[in-house]
C-alpha cells in the first residue's frame, strides 16, 4: 500500500533519515519506537509529505507522490494524521471541527457530515460536547475529537505522531483506549510513541529506529522479548549505562558521584540501593585503587536493567590486585556482605603481559 | 450612563475653554508703547515663515528672538497671549488685522519695505522665458496706466472683507492652464470668500490671464511651500514672493508688482474693550459658520477628509492583503520588498511622505492633490495593514495550518476557512486604532493643498481671526468621523466572531434526530 524507497531527509545541520526502506501493508498496525532524535516523527511527516524528503521515493498505491506531479491534497485525503498537539480548529465547535473537512474536502452534504460526526462523537465518547469549542476541552478530550475528525474522512491509513506525549498522565488512558478500539477495526495505522507498553500491546509490527534508518523491524514479540541487535536490546532493556575512565589522580570524585545519583534519579532506582552502590564505588575506586598506583587505569561501567530490575557495576583495572575483604571500612563491608549484593572478583590474564582485574557487583532490591 | 458622563465632561471643558478664550480678550498685560524699532531689541518678535521680514530689522534688533508662524492669525493670538512682544506684517495685512482686533497698534517707525514679486517655474525653460516676458510687460504697462495703483488702493488701503471682489474677467484660454500657488489664508492678498479664491494676488493673476490668454488654476498652499513648489514645477507661478538677495538666485522672479511698508505690530495698552462676553461669542459663531456660508466649507472639508480616509482604508486593505499573501510563503523577493517598504514608510513623517509624493514624484504631472494624498495614505495604510495581518496570522497556531494541510485542504482553502476567520479576530481590534490614527493623520494633507477639514479651519480662521469655534468644531468633527468608523469596525468584529453565533446557526439546515 505504501512503500518508501531510499528516503533521505536532510536539514541544514542534521540528517534524521539517511536511508529508509519500508513497505506498509494494508491492515498493519505499526508502532515506531526508538530514542529521541532518531527521526521517528520525521518519517511519519514524510509519508504524507508534510516534510519533503531530500531524495528517495514515496509510493502510495503504486503512484510516486513526491515527484512534484502528484496532487498531494488528494493523497492526503486518504491519510489521516493525529498530532501531538491536537491542532483542532479554534474557531469552530467540536461538531464543526468534524463536519467542516467532510463538507469542504469530500463534498458531503451538511446532513451527511453531521450524522457521521455524531456517530464518531459517540464512538470517542464525547457526544455531549457538540457545541463546545476546543479551548473548553481537556487535552485528552481534544485528542479524541482530533481522532474523530481524522476518522470522519474515512482514511486508508492513520498516522499518529506521539498522540499522548502532550497529555497529562491521567488522560493518556482515554486516548489510548480509543486508539486500541481503532486497531481492532482493521484500519491501517502507524504510531510514533514513547509508551513502550502501549506500543507493544497495540501493534502487530514494531519498527525500532536508530542510526538514521530502520534499525530493526519485527513483531512485538521479537522486538520486545528477543531483540536481535545491540541497540534495540539496550533500548528495550533501558540499558543505557554510564562509564568513567579514571586515569589520573585529579579525578573528579564528587562530579562522578553526582552523575551516578542523577542516573539513579532518572531511572527511579531506590535511593538506598544507590547509596550502596556509591559506597562501594567510593571505597573501591577512590579510597583504594586510586591510591595504589601512580598511573591509574580504572574503568567503571554502571548500568541498570529495568526489565530485570538489576543494578550492575563493573570495575576493570590493571596492576596489583585489590582484595575486597581487606577493606577496613565498616559501611562498605556491611554492604559487601549484605544478602542483596552479589559480587564476582576475578583476575583476567589475556595475551599481553598486563594483569587485569575485574570486579562485577550486582545490587538487588527486595521489597520488604 | 457612561456616555452621559462623557458628554457632561465634554460640556464642562467647553465652558471652561469659552471663558478662558473670550474672558481673556479684554484683559491685557500693560505694555508701554514702543516708539522705535530699536525699542524692541531683545524682545520676542513673531514673523510669518518665509516672508524674510526679520532680515529688515536685524540691524536694529540684533538681540531679538524670532518666532516663526505659518498664519497671521496665529501671530495675533501669540501677541495677545504674551508669547511674542510684537510681530512683523506688511502694511496691507495690518489694516485687516486692526479691523478685527482694535487692541492692536503699530510702532511709528517702519520695520522696512516689502516688495512683492511673482516666481516663475524654470522647469520648462521656454515657458519660463515667455511668462517672464509677459508678466514684466503686464506689470510695466499697468504701472504706467495706473491700474496697479488702483488695485493697491482698492485691495489694500480700502479693503473690506465683505464687499471687496475681484474684477470680473473672461478667459480666452488659447495658451492653456496656469497653476498658481497662493497662500489662500492671507487677507487681503489671497483668501477664500464664499468658497472661491479672492484677493489682490488672485485679482492680479486673473487679470493677467485674461489679457494673455491663460486659464488660472489656484492652489492654496502654506506660504513657505510656494517657492519650493515653483522650483519643482508643481506650480507655474508662485504669488507674493518677497524680494530678497537670497531668493533672487533660486527662482526666476518678475519685477515688483506692489510695494508697501512692513509694520511692527504691538498691543495698544490704552485700548479698552467694549464688547461683552455673550456678544463676542455670538459674533465669533456667526463669523465662523454663518457668514459667507462658511459651514458649507466645513461640510466639504469633512467630506473630503472622510473620502481620503475611506479610500485609503479600502486600497490599503487590498494592497496590504496582496502584499501579505505574496510574503506568506516566505518568498524572498516579496519579503525583502515588504521589509524595505515598511522600513521606508514607517520611518518617514507623513507630511514628508506627502510632500515627496506631491512635489517630487508627481511634481511635474497634473495629478490632483487629493489623489496624491489618497495615494500617500494608501501607502501608509498598506504598511499598517501588512503589519496587522502578520500579527493576526502569526497568532493562529502553525499546528492548525499543518492539520488542515494533512487533511487535504488546499492552500487557499486553509487560508480562507481556517486562518482568516481566526486571524481577523486578532487583527481587527488593532485595525480600530490604525483607522483612528489614519483619520487624524489626514489633517496634514493640507500641506499639499488638499482642502480637508484642518485646512478649511485654517482658512476660516485666517478670515475671522477667531480661533475658538473653528478649532473646536474641527475637533468635534474628527471625533464624529472616527467614532463612526470605529463603531463600524466593532460591528464587523462582532459579526464575524464565530464564538458569538447561536447554536441554531451552527447547525442550520440539519435535521437533528433525538
Amino acid at each position: 500500500m505504501i512503500e518508501l524507497r531510499h528516503v533521505r531527509k536532510e536539514y541544514e545541520d542534521v540528517t534524521p533519515l539517511e536511508d529508509i526502506n519500508i513497505t506498509i501493508n494494508k491492515g498493519d498496525v505499526i508502532s515506531v519506537i526508538g530514542p529521541s532524535g532518531t527521526g521517528k516523527s520525521t518519517l511519519l511527516r514524510c509519508i504524507n509529505m508534510l516534510e519533503e524528503p531530500t531524495s528517495g521515493e514515496i509510493i502510495v498505491d503504486g503512484q510516486v507522490i513526491n515527484d512534484g506531479k502528484c496532487d498531494l491534497n488528494e493523497v492526503r485525503k486518504k491519510m489521516g494524521m493525529v498530532f501531538q498537539s491536537f491542532n483542532l480548529f479554534g474557531h469552530l465547535t467540536v461538531i464543526e471541527n468534524i463536519m467542516e473537512p467532510q463538507m469542504t474536502l469530500l463534498g458531503r452534504s451538511k446532513q451527511e457530515a453531521y450524522e457521521k460526526a455524531m456517530d464518531l462523537l459517540y464512538t470517542v465518547g464525547l457526544a455531549t460536547k457538540v457545541y463546545n469549542y476546543p479551548s473548553d476541552l481537556s487535552g485528552g478530550q481534544q485528542q479524541r475529537i482530533a481522532i474523530a475528525r481524522t476518522l470522519a474522512m474515512d482514511p486508508e491509513i492513520i498516522l499518529f505522531d506521539e498522540p499522548t506525549s502532550a497529555l497529562d498522565p491521567s488522560m493518556i488512558g482515554e486516548v489510548q483506549s480509543v486508539i486500541r478500539l481503532l486497531a481492532k477495526t482493521g484500519v491501517t495505522m502507524m504510531i510514533v510513541t514513547h509508551e513502550m507498553d502501549f506500543a507493544k500491546k497495540i501493534a502487530n509490527r514494531v519498527i525500532f529506529m536508530d542510526e538514521g534508518g530502520i534499525y530493526e523491524d519485527g513483531t512485538p514479540k521479537q522486538i520486545f522479548e528477543n531483540p536481535q541487535r545491540d541497540k534495540t536490546r539496550k533500548f528495550i532493556h533501558r540499558l543505557s549505562s554510564i562509564d568513567f575512565n579514571i586515569n589520573n589522580e585529579e579525578f573528579d570524585t564528587y562530579g562522578a558521584i553526582s552523575k551516578i545519583n542523577d542516573y539513579g534519579d532518572r531511572l527511579l532506582i531506590e535511593p538506598e540501593r544507590m547509596q550502596n552502590l556509591t559506597t562501594c564505588f567510593e571505597e573501591i575506586c577512590i579510597n583504594n585503587l586510586l591510591q595504589m598506583t601512580e598511573e591509574p587505569d580504572i574503568r567503571v561501567n554502571i548500568e541498570y536493567s529495568e526489565k530485570k530490575d538489576l543494578l550492575n557495576m563493573n570495575i576493570t583495572y590493571s596492576g596489583e590486585h585489590f582484595e575486597l575483604e581487606s577493606s577496613t571500612n565498616e559501611a562498605f563491608l556491611q554492604v559487601l556482605n549484605a544478602p542483596d549484593t552479589k559480587y564476582l572478583d576475578r583476575v583476567i590474564t589475556d595475551d599481553s603481559d598486563e594483569i587485569r582485574n575485574r570486579i562485577n557487583m550486582t545490587f538487588i532490591w527486595e521489597e520488604i | 450612563m457612561k456616555n452621559r458622563i462623557k458628554i457632561t465632561t465634554f460640556l464642562l471643558v467647553l465652558i471652561l475653554l469659552l471663558t478662558a478664550v473670550f474672558g481673556g480678550t479684554s484683559v491685557f498685560a500693560a505694555n508701554s508703547t514702543y516708539q522705535k524699532v530699536a525699542d524692541l531689541n531683545g524682545k520676542v518678535i513673531g514673523v510669518q515663515t518665509s516672508t524674510l521680514y526679520e532680515e529688515e530689522i536685524m540691524d536694529r534688533c540684533p538681540d531679538s528672538k524670532i518666532m516663526y508662524f505659518t498664519m497671521p492669525p496665529d501671530m495675533i493670538n501669540a501677541l495677545k497671549g504674551g508669547k511674542v512682544d510684537a510681530y512683523l506684517i506688511e502694511e496691507a495685512g495690518y489694516y485687516e488685522h486692526y479691523k478685527n482686533h482694535p487692541e492692536l497698534t503699530v510702532v511709528p517707525e517702519n520695520g522696512g519695505d516689502c516688495r512683492g514679486t511673482v516666481a516663475i517655474s524654470g522647469k520648462d525653460k521656454q515657458k519660463e522665458a515667455r511668462l517672464l516676458f509677459e508678466l514684466n510687460e503686464f506689470i510695466a504697462k499697468h504701472k504706467e496706466d495706473g491700474m496697479l495703483d488702483e488695485m493697491y488702493d482698492y485691495w489694500i488701503k480700502g479693503f473690506d472683507a465683505n464687499t471687496s471682489v475681484c474684477k470680473e474677467v473672461t478667459y480666452t484660454g488659447e495658451n492653456g492652464e496656469l497653476r498658481v500657488g497662493v497662500e489662500g489664508a492671507y487677507e487681503p492678498f489671497s483668501f477664500v470668500s464664499f468658497g472661491k479664491d479672492s484677493g489682490f494676488d488672485v485679482d492680479f493673476v486673473q487679470r493677467f490671464c485674461a489679457e494673455y490668454g491663460y486659464i488660472p488654476k489656484f492652489d492654496r498652499v502654506a506660504f513657505e511651500q510656494i517657492a519650493p513648489g515653483v522650483e519643482t514645477g508643481t506650480y507655474d507661478l508662485g504669488m507674493n514672493i518677497i524680494l530678497s538677495d537670497e531668493r533672487d538666485d533660486a527662482v526666476t522672479l518678475t519685477d515688483v508688482y506692489y510695494e508697501c511698508g512692513i509694520f511692527l505690530v504691538v498691543l495698544d495698552d490704552e485700548y479698552v474693550s467694549t464688547t461683552n462676553f455673550i456678544e463676542s461669542i455670538k459674533n465669533n459663531f456667526h463669523n465662523t459658520f454663518i457668514k459667507e456660508d462658511r459651514w458649507k466649507m466645513f461640510a466639504q472639508g469633512a467630506g473630503l477628509t472622510t473620502l481620503i480616509t475611506l479610500a485609503s482604508i479600502l486600497f490599503g486593505t487590498l494592497f496590504g492583503f496582496l502584499l501579505y499573501i505574496a510574503c506568506r510563503k516566505g518568498n524572498k523577493i516579496a519579503n525583502g520588498f515588504a521589509s524595505v517598504y515598511n522600513w521606508l514608510i514607517d520611518g518617514m513623517p507623513t507630511v514628508v511622505l506627502l510632500m515627496i509624493l506631491y512635489y517630487i514624484v508627481f511634481g511635474s504631472t497634473r495629478v490632483s492633490a487629493t489623489i496624491v494624498s489618497i495615494i500617500g495614505f494608501t501607502l501608509i495604510f498598506t504598511s499598517s495593514m501588512f503589519d496587522m495581518l502578520s500579527v493576526g496570522f502569526n497568532a493562529v497556531g502553525k499546528g492548525q495550518v499543518e492539520a488542515a494541510c494533512a487533511l487535504g485542504y488546499s492552500d487557499s482553502q486553509s487560508f480562507f476557512k481556517i486562518l482568516l476567520p481566526q486571524a481577523a479576530h486578532h487583527f481587527l481590534p488593532i485595525a480600530e486604532n490604525e483607522v483612528v490614527t489614519l483619520i487624524k493623520e489626514t489633517s496634514v494633507a493640507g500641506y499639499i493643498t488638499v482642502m480637508e477639514l484642518t485646512k478649511i479651519s485654517d482658512l476660516v480662521r485666517s478670515r475671522t481671526y477667531q480661533a475658538f469655534f473653528a478649532l473646536i468644531s474641527t475637533a468635534i468633527i474628527y471625533f464624529l468621523i472616527s467614532g463612526i468608523l470605529t463603531r463600524l469596525i466593532r460591528v464587523l468584529e462582532k459579526k464575524i466572531d464565530p464564538k458569538r453565533r447561536s447554536k441554531d446557526k451552527i447547525l442550520e439546515g440539519v435535521v437533528i434526530e433525538e
